[in-house]
């Protein structure tokens, strides 16, 4: 038997639907960019403006999600193409939550006022944080994209990083001293680290669906409840 | 198989055998040929297991099942899927021995049924059968006998009494859930039923008998979908009393019915697990690219 290739447009719908769902973690990482500099310079505006952008974000989850929703209904897709459908809806999912987390961030900034920062070192931690963030946005589109399950893995280690510049911004906040004003401000940027540290989480999670579309098996990578050593 | 019948082609060809008047069965059984009697097979829920010890096919040259060795559980749904021409009729065909019937055709092999070889020499044809029910693809009712009558007609042939064929029937039309639709027709003619309706007649016809096994070979590949959803509920109940094998080109059916799906290509048997794994998660890459849709 010869076998014929058939599907040729659903395949294509679905590459179509992978394309756009990773396209969302650009516009993730554009939000997380301009969230970074709002925060560096108490930029209200632009924090505004990712926070009116966040819509866009939005917009791409609803269309991309009930297209798969759409997929599963009418061409009832199985294995590693179900497999594939499953993992972009959770992508989808986390890619809205990371765009949740700037705009979380950007609302912030408005409490700290445009007075200059209380304390350059933290701003500096935290831009450093969402710099790392973005490299895990960026690793997490490829692993995905190239179904490359050693980078997807790699993004435990690169969170790791994320997680302990977070570390230092909460000893940086316990030190900031017995000003109120200050201690308000560090308290504020400490929910913007936190913010951060998620969006990264994000980024691991992503990874866990690489592994799953590959092996067919979902294990997370680290098990917040039971930490290994 | 071989081993016992060198001359198998030959075996295919031999006439098959009239039924043997005896008394009423209550049970399956495959009668020996010189034994005292039919013989009474095990009852319970390991009764039915099936057996393929690399079964060969042949339609003439054409060599159509290439070597598959494979169970099927008892009080399980097993799917047969592959593409056109993979075989998985044939297969199917063999393990009542319908297969033989057809001019040219030959089988080697095993099969076994509950450890008893189909193809000895000692075992009778109309027995198998009787043993091993089947279904086609299209209702195929006795057009001009009553419902009560399509559904007795095998019984009949083993003198079972009238009031016996009755209790049977109707039985029967019970467990292919049909009794509540045809219970104030039994009289009528069962060519007379919808599509749907006639192929569960002819599921109580072939559950009458009191199979260990039923065959089914696309048997809702001529239904509309409400007698489609129908049949399928009827094969997860009979599950409980016969072994379920069924052929279908319906990947979503597969899915729906079987505890384990069989994947066949090219005559070849290339994968065989868990419904859910085949459909999610399937070992070999060909079962992935057919089950994908990537051809077919």
């Amino acid at each position: 038997m010869t076998p014929t290739e058939t599907r040729t447009q659903y395949q294509e719908e679905l590459e179509r639907l992978e394309a756009s769902a990773l396209d969302g973690l650009d516009m993730v990482s554009t939000a997380l960019q301009r969230t970074l500099e709002a925060v560096e310079q108490q930029d209200v505006e632009l924090a505004q403006l990712v926070v009116a952008d966040d819509d866009r974000i939005d917009g791409r989850y609803l269309e991309v999600h009930q297209s798969l929703i759409t997929l599963l209904a009418t061409q009832s897709p199985v294995a590693t193409d179900l497999r594939l459908i499953s993992a972009l809806l959770h992508v989808l999912k986390n890619v809205e939550r990371m765009g949740d987390q700037c705009v979380n961030i950007c609302k912030m900034i408005p409490l700290s006022g445009n007075e200059p920062p209380a304390d350059p070192e933290m701003v500096k931690l935290i831009l450093s944080m969402g710099g790392q963030a973005r490299a895990l946005i960026s690793q997490a589109k490829r692993a995905f994209a190239g179904r490359d399950v050693e980078l997807a893995r790699d993004l435990v280690i690169q969170d790791d990083m994320v997680d302990e510049l977070n570390r230092d911004c909460f000893r940086l906040a316990l030190e900031i001293g017995d000003d109120a004003d200050r201690r308000e401000w560090a308290m504020t940027m400490l929910l913007g680290a936190r913010a951060i540290e998620r969006i990264a989480d994000n980024a691991v999670d992503i990874g866990e669906q690489v592994a799953f579309v590959v092996t067919g098996l979902f294990r997370e990578f680290e098990d917040a409840s039971h930490p290994a050593g | 198989m071989d081993s016992r019948h060198p001359t198998q082609s030959q075996t295919m060809t031999e006439p098959t055998p009239e039924p043997q008047a005896s008394a009423p069965q209550r049970g399956p059984a495959i009668s020996i040929a010189g034994s005292s009697g039919p013989r009474p097979l095990k009852k319970g829920r390991d009764v039915g297991n099936v057996q393929l010890k690399d079964l060969n096919a042949h339609y003439g040259a054409n060599h159509a099942v290439r070597g598959v060795s494979l169970d099927f559980d008892a009080d399980r749904v097993t799917a047969i899927i592959g593409p056109s021409g993979c075989g998985k009729s044939t297969m199917v065909r063999c393990i009542n021995r319908m297969h033989e019937e057809i001019s040219g055709a030959r089988a080697s092999g095993q099969v076994l049924l509950d450890g008893l070889d189909l193809y000895d020499k000692a075992i009778d044809v109309v027995a198998v059968r009787r043993a091993v029910g089947m279904v086609f693809q299209k209702p195929n009712p006795f057009p001009t006998m009553s419902v009560l009558d399509n559904v007795t007609a095998g019984l009949r042939l083993t003198g079972a009494s009238r009031g016996e064929l009755e209790d049977r029937g109707h039985e029967a039309l019970v467990g292919a859930g049909l009794w509540d639709e045809v219970k104030d027709r039994l009289k009528a003619p069962g060519a007379g039923l919808s599509g749907g309706q006639q192929q569960r007649l002819c599921i109580a016809r072939a559950l009458a008998v009191e199979p260990e096994v039923l065959l089914m070979d696309e048997p809702c590949s001529a239904l509309d979908p409400v007698a489609t959803l129908k049949i399928e509920e009827l094969i997860g109940e009979l599950k409980q009393r016969v072994t379920v094998v069924i052929v279908t080109h319906n990947m979503q059916q597969a899915a729906r019915v079987a505890d384990t799906t069989v994947f066949m290509l090219g005559g070849e048997l290339v994968e065989v697990g868990p419904t859910d794994k085949m459909f999610t998660n399937p070992d070999d890459d060909r079962t992935e690219q057919y089950v994908t849709g990537k051809f077919g």
